[in-house]
């Protein structure tokens, strides 16, 4: 159990993160809030186009700008505001206090350089050690993450590497500092569904050797039910729902969450038919007035046309953002019924 | 993307607009070139007037605005009919020599198999000799004249089409709406032309439009060589190659010869910028969508 | 801004170019001579105290320790070598700076920068070298223009070299000289060729092993 009484490691407030295109402004990251504590593993799940992948770039302070600016909003890590910091400063972070991985494993390592090299780079960058004591770690790290014969692995180059392994050398070059938070951007995405196993198993382990906390971001709800503490559903830029995973799942209160299970197979529940949800995601640049989700959901009324709800707490440690909470309930309590 | 937008986007752009601009200006000297810089002989026009008989190149005046070559050939003359001959130059080799090469590049790319290959080869044969070497070569064995340049041109001009419209017919061949088109029984010819040539038209039109301006370069090269138009022709690079006795011979004065250079020289840069600037515009707006 | 230049060198016959230079740097300033050497130094060099081990000036200038001809030698280099490159400075130039773009948008420069690398290793260690690999293959078919370039500026810069000789032998219709200079120039072609495959080989590591 997390002792949610720690400090805050991250702390995002009203994070707003704009495009400023030829064709208008999109507004990737609209009002954004959540917590991540020391050693937890929040879950950031929703759709593509949802921001999730905005929000975490957007923590890294890695949004290309101009067109993308950070609006609005303060990302508190450990109490200092990371929208406040220049480059350099920001440079300090990256790698060695917060780390990232991304999807795409085949895509993500420099073709020229060997796997070693580029793990090395992270290790000289910020911590103070000589060449050889830096390749030796690198070695060790390659260890770590399950690469069988790392003294020969690390003067190989990423093409010579499968995509799981290759996945693997990027956990490794992203903990070679020992961060405090890891941020994992759709890392099993891309990988076979036996690998993706092998890769959160691996990630989980680490998690509880290294003590640190991730912000694991995905669509698929299956992945997030496995390594999640917490979790926050994100729909149009905007956090919808925010709970314990066990609430989450158990007691969904949003109904596009509550849509998102229905649509997928559960082994527990006997459904006659999976129910996607109506619609698409509306287009960026031309979001609904009102609540977002207004145009796909079953119960919106007219002031859900009109006004946007905000994240309010429902029960104890569980949020939601939507102003029909109750008729969701009756549904699903007909639905057990 | 439709036509109406590219030519939208083409004003648009800064950078096509001037190279439009400058094209039409050339294009509207070529025309009027008859009542601009009437000829004093009217069977043969290109032939450039000699005020006189004397060596020395005169500087501009009033009774010759850009001045006199050496041999005293009037430069606006030059300059004026010159236009022409850089356009003629320039469509002729460049339409021959494109269709030459998309008619190679699209039977090779349609057909595939060993003619591709045997066609490819052939290609890569002639690609791998250095252009202006070879149009040496070929002049030398044509003999001289502006028509000779031309065909020698010509002859090494169409790789680089075939090579472009191969690749596209490759990539649109394999396309859903050719197969459908086939299945629908339209005859070979028709699934070629209307389908694949007409899809694929963009590139050709972004290399076409540089080279333009890389054929009246090589071309006034071999002029000024003196292996392309014959002395006294109305061709720039012809009358750039007067120039060359008084800018080497001359020590410390050459440079009050410039107009024998810079004048000519400035020409044949504008009109190859013009076409440059159009296709790098080109490049710019179909690029990114072709992506 | 760069790419305007770029077009605009690109637009220049070289010939053109090389006269105006000859014009300016030659005719009015007097700094860059054509042909290869004053005729002092011309003496120097056929006399007997001076000895020719390569003919290359500069070279042999060195080895008689005769700094005098180093420096009259790349002095007269500096002209026609400008003229004779800066048609592919453009281009080279162009394709550098779109392959780089290109090469920034890619996720392994993502991935540098999230690891808290600055911006100038990012550049300059991380994207050059990938970028690169376009860049030579253009460069080993531009070495084919550089020979035709070859033989204009020689004519102009009255260096009796290859080119020169090709031009030459052109105009008086010398077919034999002309064959055989063409089957020179393509000789010098493959062994450049050879050289371009063998720096890929030393840049991208994915050729290496194949």
């Amino acid at each position: 159990m997390i002792d949610l009484s720690n400090e805050k490691l991250i702390d995002v407030n009203d994070l707003k993160t704009y495009f400023h295109t030829e064709e208008g402004t999109v507004k990737a990251v609209d009002g954004v809030s959540f917590e991540i504590y020391p050693g937890e593993t929040l879950g950031i799940v929703g759709e593509s186009g949802c921001g999730k992948s905005v929000t975490s770039l957007s923590i890294m302070r890695l949004i290309e700008s101009p067109p993308g600016k950070i609006e609005n909003g303060e990302i508190l890590f450990n109490g200092k505001d990371l929208t406040e910091l220049n480059q350099k400063q920001m440079r300090k972070i990256r790698g060695n206090d917060i780390s990232m991985i991304f999807q795409e494993p085949m895509t993500s390592l420099n073709p020229v350089y060997t796997v070693g090299d580029q793990i090395m780079e992270a290790i000289l960058i910020h911590k103070d050690v000589n060449k050889k004591q830096a390749r030796q770690e690198a070695i060790d790290m390659l260890t770590k993450v399950g690469i069988p014969l790392p003294e020969q692995r690390v003067d190989e180059y990423p093409h010579q590497l499968s995509g799981g392994m290759r996945q693997r050398v990027m956990i490794a070059m992203s903990l070679s500092c020992d961060p405090q938070l890891l941020i994992a951007d759709e890392p099993t995405t891309a990988l076979d569904v036996t690998i993706q196993a092998q890769i959160l198993e691996l990630m989980n382990s680490l998690k509880r050797q290294f003590g640190m906390a991730i912000m694991m971001i995905t669509h698929d709800l299956g992945v997030i039910a496995e390594v999640s503490d917490r979790v926050a559903v994100m729909y149009a830029g905007k956090v919808v729902e925010y709970a314990d995973v066990k609430d989450l799942y158990g007691d969904p209160k949003h109904p596009y969450t509550w849509g998102l299970m229905y649509s997928i197979p559960h082994i527990e529940k006997d459904l006659e038919r999976l129910e996607a949800i109506p619609g698409n995601v509306p287009n960026p640049l031309n979001f609904p007035e009102g609540c977002k989700f207004n145009t796909r959901c079953q119960f919106a009324t007219d002031k859900c046309r009109v006004d946007e709800p905000e994240l309010e707490e429902v029960e104890e440690g569980h949020y939601s953002a939507c102003w029909h909470v109750d008729k969701l309930e009756e549904r699903k309590a007909k639905e057990e019924a | 993307m439709e036509w109406q937008e590219v030519v939208v986007r083409l004003f648009k752009n800064k950078i096509s607009l001037i190279g439009l601009i400058l094209i039409i200006f050339f294009g509207v000297i070529a025309i009027g070139a008859p009542w601009i810089a009437p000829p004093s002989d009217p069977s043969e026009p290109y032939m450039v007037p000699r005020a006189g008989w004397g060596f020395e190149p005169q500087p501009p005046s009033s009774e010759h605005i850009f001045g006199t070559a050496e041999g005293q050939y009037d430069i606006f003359y030059g300059i004026i009919w010159g236009t022409r001959t850089a356009f003629r130059i320039g469509f002729i080799i460049v339409g021959i020599s494109s269709f030459i090469g998309i008619l190679v590049g699209t039977l090779a790319g349609y057909y595939g198999g060993w003619f591709d290959e045997v066609v490819m080869r052939i290609t890569d044969i002639f690609m791998a000799i250095p252009f202006l070497i070879a149009a040496i070569v070929m002049t030398t064995i044509l003999g001289q004249g502006l028509r000779n340049v031309m065909i020698a041109l010509i002859t090494f001009g169409w790789m680089n089409s075939a090579r472009l419209m191969r690749s596209q017919v490759l990539s649109i061949k394999e396309e859903e709406f050719v197969i459908a088109a086939d299945a629908l029984g339209a005859g070979d010819f028709r699934i070629i032309f209307k389908h694949v040539i007409l899809n694929t038209i963009f590139p050709l039109v972004i290399e076409a439009s540089m080279r333009m301006g890389s054929m009246v370069i090589t071309a006034s090269t071999l002029s000024f060589l003196g292996i392309g138009a014959p002395e006294g022709y109305a061709d720039w690079g012809q009358m750039i190659s007067f120039a060359r006795n008084w800018i080497l011979g001359g020590e410390g004065n050459a440079i009050k010869y410039w107009f024998t250079v810079v004048i000519p020289g400035g020409a044949i840069t504008l009109f190859c910028l013009s076409w440059n600037l159009i296709g790098d515009a080109f490049r710019d707006i179909l690029d990114p969508k072709l992506q | 801004m760069s790419r305007v230049l770029a077009i605009i060198g690109w637009s220049v016959p070289t010939f053109v170019f090389g006269l105006i230079m000859l014009m300016i740097f030659y005719g009015t300033l007097g700094w860059f001579p054509p042909s290869r050497l004053d005729s002092w130094a011309l003496d120097i060099v056929n006399s007997t105290g001076f000895i020719n081990y390569t003919n290359f000036f500069i070279i042999d200038g060195l080895l008689n320790a005769n700094f005098a001809i180093v420096g009259n030698a790349i002095r007269h280099l500096i002209a026609p070598v400008i003229t004779i490159s800066i048609l592919w400075w453009a281009f080279i130039m162009r394709i550098t700076r779109s392959s780089m773009l290109e090469i920034l948008r890619r996720d392994y420069i993502r991935t540098a920068r999230a690891k808290g690398v600055t911006e100038n290793v990012v550049v300059y260690k991380h994207a050059v070298r990938n970028a690169l690999i376009p860049v030579v293959t253009v460069a080993g078919r531009m070495v084919l223009g550089l020979l035709g370039g070859l033989v204009i500026t020689e004519t102009i810069f009255n260096i009796k070299g290859l080119g020169q000789f090709m031009a030459q032998a052109a105009q008086q219709l010398d077919y034999p000289a002309v064959l055989g200079g063409t089957l020179y120039f393509g000789f010098l072609l493959i062994v450049i060729n050879l050289c371009v495959d063998v720096s890929y080989a030393i840049i991208d590591p994915r050729i290496r092993l194949e």
